[in-house]
C-alpha cells in the first residue's frame, strides 16, 4: 500500500484532491480506524509503544510511554491536542500533512484519541497556516459526515469530537504548555513542570501533546503492525520521517526517508546537491534550534541518538543548508534574533539573554566586536541554558553557542577587521 | 498533618507536605533568595533567583515551584547555585537604570539587597538600556517600568486577591511590561498592597513617595481602626518630624494575612488632620474657649453631679463608642453604669456596604471594637436607654446632660433634626473625640482625645481576637490618651478610688472582673493579637 519509493506517510500528497476524502479512501485510507475500534486502549498504547515511535515535534520522547502518562479511570475528560503549530525556521513538514493529507492527520489523531480514552481533539495549528486551517476544517467536515466525527463512530459506541484552533502567531505557542495555556484563551506562556499535561493539563484535565507527524504515523502503525515501524530505521529511532530540506539545495522540499538516513544522502540524493557545486559550510540539522554543523560533519545519520551524540539536536529533522557564501555570524544574529522575538518574557533569564545575545551577535557582524564580546556570549548562553522554565532559553542558547564555537575564526575574523568579510552588517 | 523531612545545606527540617523549598528553608534557617514567590499569591516561578540544587538532579529547580519531598537533599551553597544566581541578578539588572539615589524604593528594595548580597558588582552588558516613561496607574501608584523585573506579583495580586484584572503582562521578550489597558486603571480598593510587595521601585505609593526614606521612619506595630475586621499594620512615623507618613500591611494570618486596603493604608492622614481638636475647650454663648485639663475635667464632673443631684441618673445619657478601646470602655462603663448607677450607656452602630474581594473582605461595621463593646457590657442597664431613646429624650427635655465619648455626623446618633434639638436643648453635652464635628460644634465642654497611633489600648475584632495598639507618639503636649481623661474625670466624680498609672494595669482589671478577657494580658495578646477567652465570649456576646 505504499506509494512511489514506498512512501508512506506522503503516498497520496502528490495526487491532485488529495485533501479530500474521497482521494485519502480511494488510497486505503479510513482503514485503520475501524481496526483500532476493535481494539483496546491498552493494546494501542502498547502497539506504539513496541512500534518505537518518537515525537517528531523535536524532543524525540516517546509517544506511546507519554500516551501511558494518562491516569487510568480519570473521572475528568481527557484531551488529545494535536500540535500543528509549526514555527520553528527551517520546519515545514507538519504544514504538507495538513494542506495534502488531512485525513491521514484526522484518522491518526481519532485513534489516537480512542487509545488514550479522550472524546475531544484541538488540532491547534499555527496563526499564519490561515489556508491549512481551512483545509482541516473542511477535511473534519468531510470526515464527520462520512460518520468518523461526532456520536457513536462507526457504531463503535465512542463519541469523538476534533476541531482546529487556530493560534495568533507565537512561537511559543508550540511549547505543549504554552499551547494548552493558549486553547484555554490566557497569554501563551509556558507553565511550570510538574505537574505535566498528561496529569493537569487543558482545562485541568489529562492531556496529551502530540506533534502532526506523530500523529500521522499512528494509522499506519495500526495497518501495518508495530513490527513493520520498529523494522524501518535504526533500533532506536524508528519508522519514516519526513525531512524538510531548505537553503541551498537544489530541490528544497519534504522528503520522506527512513529515520536514520544520513544527512549527505538527504542533500545530495534528495535534495539534488547544493546550487552551483559549491561546498556545504554548515547545515542546521533540525530547525533552528539545533547546534549547526559544519560542513565536515555531515556524513551523520538523521536521528536523535546521533545528532545529540554529535553535539547538536535532530529536532525536527529539518536540515537548513548553508553554502560557503553564508556569514555564519549573520546566520547566528538571525537565529538569536527569532528567539529574542519569541521569547514569552516570563523568566529572566531567556527574557533578558535572548535579547543581549542578539545585540552582541550584531555589534560582531557589524564590525564593532570586541574578542571579549564572544566570551560573552558564550557565557550568557550558559547563564541561560537550563535555567528556564521551557526549552526556549535552551533554543535560544544552543545555535548562538553552536556558531560561536564551530565559527569563531569567522567571530574573530569580524572582530580583527571590523567589517563582516560577507560585505554583511545591515539589517535586511 | 502530613510531614516530610528533608535535608538543606545538611540542616535536618521536618515540613508539612507540599510545603515548597523557599519555605522549608525559611523554617531551616536557609535564606532562599526571592522575587516572584510571595506566600500569599500563586506560585509563578519567573523570575528564577530561588533556583537551588537538589542532589541527584541534574538541572537546578526553581525552590519556589518544587515541593518538599522525604529525603530530599537540599543544596544552596554550591558553586553552580551562586552562579546561577549571580546570573539571574546581572541578567535583571542590564535594563535596570541603577538609579538607587534617587528611587523612593532605595533602602527597602529586594533588588537592592540582593545586588549587594549577590550580584555581579559590575555589568558586561554594553548596550543602551531600554527606557521607558513613568506613567500613573491609578490606585494611588505610580509605575516606573524601567525598574521592573516583571515578578508579576502586582498583576497576581489585582487577578487572585481582588479578583480584577486591572493590570497585566503585555507584549513579549524583552519588550514585555506590566501595565493597564487602554484608559483603564487601578480601582480595586488593595492595590496599594501593590507597592508593599512589589520587590523593586517599579509601583511606589503617591501617597509616600518623595517623603522619607525608609530607614528615617520608625516602623512601630499596629492596628487599623476603620472597621471591625482589624487589620495589623505597621505605622511609619517619622520621628524628627513628628508625623506618620504611611500606613503598610503587617502580617498577620489570622486577620488581614499579609493585605490591608488603602482606606486603612490612607488613615495615617486623618491622623494630621486640621481638623484635629487640641486640648479642652469650652462653649459658652457661642465663644470657644481653651480651658487647662484639669479646670476642665473639675468643672465637667462638678456640672455632672449637678445634673445627676437635680435630675438623678436618668437625667444623664452616656454615648459611648465602639471606636473606644477595650480599656476605654471598661472605664466607661466601670465609671458610669457601675459607679454612678446611670443606665443609660450605650454605643451607636456605624455601618457600610461591605467590599467583598475573592480573598480580602473590607467589613460592614464601620467601628473596631463592636465585639469589645458587647463584651465588657457597654449597653443600656435595667430601664436604660439605647442611643435613639437618649437622643429623643434629651430632644424632650428628659435627659438634661450628654455624654459623648465621640462625635461625629449627627446622623450617626439619629435622625439629625432630633439630634439637633437635643443638643440644643440639653442642659450639658459633653465630647471627648479627636476630632471636630457637627457634635462637637454643638457641645459645651470638648476634650481633646487621642487617636489609635497615639494611644495604648486594645480593640476586639469582629472575629473576637484582642489585639494591640501602642502609644506611637503625641500629636502635640496638650493632647492626652482618652483613658487618662475618663480616668480622671471617674476620680474627680468620686467612683474610682486610685488611677492606673499605665493602660496595662486597666487591662489586667478588665481581665479580672470580665469573663470574656479572664486570664489575658498584654503579653498574651502580644503583637498578633489573642482570641477573646473561648468559653465565655459567646455568652458576653450573646
Amino acid at each position: 500500500m505504499a506509494g512511489a519509493n514506498g512512501n508512506v506517510l506522503t503516498k497520496i500528497v502528490h495526487l491532485p484532491g488529495s485533501e479530500t476524502i474521497d482521494v485519502y479512501r480511494a488510497n486505503g485510507g479510513y482503514v485503520a480506524l475501524p481496526e483500532a475500534l476493535k481494539k483496546s486502549s491498552d493494546d494501542l498504547i502498547d502497539m506504539v509503544k513496541r512500534s518505537g515511535l518518537r515525537g517528531r515535534g523535536g524532543a524525540g520522547f516517546p509517544a506511546g510511554t507519554k500516551w501511558g502518562f494518562v491516569p487510568k479511570g480519570t473521572n475528568k475528560p481527557v484531551y488529545l491536542c494535536v500540535n500543528a503549530d509549526e514555527s520553528e525556521p527551517g520546519a515545514f513538514k507538519d504544514r504538507l500533512i495538513c494542506a495534502k493529507d488531512p485525513h491521514q492527520l484526522i484518522e491518526g489523531t481519532l485513534i489516537s484519541c480512542f487509545a488514550i480514552g479522550s472524546s475531544r481533539a484541538y488540532i491547534y495549528i499555527r496563526g499564519e497556516f490561515a489556508a491549512e486551517a481551512r483545509i482541516l476544517n473542511a477535511a473534519i467536515e468531510e470526515a464527520r459526515r462520512a460518520g468518523f466525527i461526532g456520536k457513536n463512530i462507526l457504531g463503535s459506541g465512542w463519541d469523538c469530537e476534533v476541531s482546529v484552533y487556530r493560534g495568533a502567531g507565537a512561537y511559543i505557542c508550540g511549547e505543549e504548555t504554552g499551547l494548552i495555556e493558549s486553547i484555554e484563551g490566557k497569554r501563551g506562556q509556558p507553565r511550570l513542570k510538574p505537574p505535566f499535561p498528561a496529569v493537569v493539563g487543558l482545562f485541568g484535565c489529562p492531556t496529551v501533546v502530540n506533534n502532526v507527524e506523530t500523529i500521522a504515523c499512528v494509522p499506519h502503525i495500526v495497518t501495518r503492525g508495530w513490527e513493520w515501524f520498529a523494522g524501518i530505521g535504526t533500533e532506536r529511532n524508528t519508522g519514516p520521517k519526513l525531512f524538510g530540506l531548505s537553503g541551498h539545495v537544489n530541490k528544497p522540499g519534504v522528503y520522506e526517508a527512513p529515520m536514520g538516513t544520513n544527512l549527505r544522502t538527504l542533500i545530495e540524493e534528495f535534495g539534488g546537491g547544493v546550487p552551483g557545486g559549491r561546498p556545504v559550510k554548515a547545515v542546521i540539522p533540525g530547525g533552528a534550534s539545533c547546534p549547526v554543523l559544519r560542513g565536515d560533519e555531515i556524513d551523520i545519520p538523521m536521528d536523535f541518538d546521533s545528532l545529540t551524540r554529535a553535539g547538536s539536536l535532530f529536532g525536527t529533522g529539518t536540515p537548513v543548508i548553508m553554502d560557503d557564501t553564508v556569514c555564519m555570524v549573520r546566520a547566528a544574529w538571525i537565529t538569536a534574533r527569532f528567539f529574542a522575538h519569541e521569547s514569552c518574557g516570563q523568566c529572566t533569564p531567556c527574557r533578558e539573554g535572548a535579547g543581549w545575545l542578539q545585540r552582541l551577535l550584531w555589534r560582531i557582524e557589524t564590525g564593532e566586536g570586541e574578542e571579549k564580546d564572544i566570551d560573552t556570549l558564550l557565557s550568557v548562553t550558559d547563564q541561560i541554558e537550563g535555567n528556564t522554565i521551557c526549552a526556549l532559553g535552551d533554543a535560544a542558547a544552543w545555535p548562538a553557542r553552536g556558531f560561536a564555537k564551530k565559527f569563531r575564526d569567522e567571530f574573530l575574523q569580524h572582530i580583527r577587521e571590523k567589517r563582516c568579510p560577507f560585505g554583511g552588517g545591515s539589517h535586511s | 498533618m502530613a510531614t516530610v523531612t528533608l535535608q538543606i545545606d545538611g540542616r535536618t527540617v521536618t515540613v508539612p507536605k507540599g510545603t515548597n523549598l523557599v519555605d522549608a528553608g525559611k523554617q531551616a534557617g536557609v535564606f532562599v533568595p526571592h522575587f516572584c514567590y510571595h506566600p500569599g499569591l500563586p506560585v509563578v516561578g519567573v523570575c528564577r533567583i530561588c533556583l537551588l540544587e537538589i542532589e541527584g538532579r541534574p538541572k537546578l529547580v526553581a525552590g519556589c515551584a518544587t515541593p518538599a519531598e522525604e529525603g530530599m537533599k537540599i543544596i544552596t551553597r554550591s558553586a553552580k547555585v551562586k552562579e546561577a544566581r549571580r546570573a539571574v541578578m546581572e541578567f535583571l539588572l542590564i535594563h535596570h537604570p541603577l538609579d538607587c539615589p534617587m528611587c523612593d524604593k532605595g533602602g527597602e528594595c529586594t533588588l537592592q539587597d540582593y545586588t549587594v548580597a549577590m550580584g555581579p558588582a559590575a555589568s558586561r552588558f554594553r548596550f543602551e538600556k531600554t527606557t521607558w516613561p513613568e506613567e500613573d496607574v491609578g490606585g494611588k501608584l505610580v509605575l516606573n517600568k524601567n525598574r521592573c523585573i516583571l515578578c508579576l506579583r502586582c498583576v497576581n495580586l489585582c487577578k487572585d486577591v481582588a479578583g480584577v484584572e486591572e493590570i497585566a503582562v503585555l507584549s513579549r521578550g524583552e519588550e514585555t511590561y506590566i501595565g493597564t489597558i487602554g484608559d483603564r486603571k487601578i480601582e480595586n480598593e488593595l492595590a496599594g498592597n501593590i507597592a508593599d510587595i512589589c520587590p523593586v521601585g517599579a509601583l511606589t505609593s503617591k501617597d509616600f513617595r518623595f517623603k522619607s526614606r525608609p530607614w528615617e521612619l520608625k516602623n512601630e506595630p499596629s492596628i487599623c481602626t476603620l472597621c471591625a475586621k482589624g487589620c495589623n499594620t505597621v505605622v511609619g512615623y517619622h520621628p524628627r518630624r513628628r508625623e506618620v507618613l504611611r500606613i503598610t500591611a503587617r502580617e498577620n494570618m489570622d486577620v488581614n494575612q499579609w493585605w490591608i486596603c488603602d482606606r486603612g493604608r490612607g488613615q495615617f492622614r486623618a491622623i494630621h488632620a486640621p481638623d484635629r481638636l487640641q486640648g479642652p475647650s469650652r462653649r459658652t454663648e457661642g465663644k470657644v474657649q481653651p480651658v487647662a485639663w484639669n479646670a476642665a475635667i473639675a468643672a465637667i464632673a462638678e456640672a455632672l453631679r449637678g445634673v445627676l443631684a437635680r435630675g438623678g441618673p436618668g437625667a444623664v445619657g452616656v454615648i459611648a463608642s465602639a471606636e473606644l478601646t477595650n480599656e476605654e470602655l471598661y472605664l466607661t462603663k466601670t465609671i458610669f453604669r457601675d459607679g454612678l448607677g446611670i443606665q443609660n450607656v450605650d454605643a451607636p452602630e456605624r455601618s457600610q456596604s461591605p467590599v467583598v474581594y475573592p480573598k480580602f473582605t473590607i467589613e460592614g461595621d464601620r467601628n473596631p471594637n463592636t465585639r469589645g463593646a458587647r463584651a465588657i457590657g457597654v449597653a443600656p442597664g435595667t430601664g436604660g436607654r439605647t442611643v435613639r431613646d437618649m437622643i429623643q429624650a434629651a430632644s424632650e427635655g428628659q435627659v438634661q446632660a450628654l455624654v459623648f465619648l465621640r462625635g461625629g455626623p449627627l446622623d450617626t446618633f439619629g435622625d439629625p433634626a432630633t439630634v439637633s434639638r437635643a443638643l440644643d436643648r440639653a442642659a450639658l453635652v459633653i465630647v471627648l473625640d479627636t476630632h471636630a464635628s457637627p457634635v462637637a460644634e454643638k457641645a459645651h465642654w470638648v476634650l481633646a482625645g487621642a487617636t489609635h497611633v497615639e494611644k495604648d489600648g486594645t480593640y476586639t475584632n469582629s472575629a473576637g481576637r484582642v489585639q494591640r495598639v501602642h502609644r506611637i507618639f503625641s500629636i502635640s503636649p496638650e493632647s492626652r490618651e482618652d483613658w487618662r481623661v475618663i480616668q480622671d474625670l471617674g476620680v474627680a466624680l468620686g467612683v474610682l478610688p486610685e488611677r492606673a498609672a499605665e493602660a496595662e494595669q486597666v487591662f489586667a482589671r478588665l481581665a479580672a472582673s470580665t469573663p470574656a478577657f479572664s486570664g489575658m494580658t498584654y503579653a498574651s495578646v502580644g503583637d498578633q493579637g489573642a482570641p477573646l477567652t473561648a468559653a465565655s465570649a459567646d455568652v458576653a456576646v450573646g
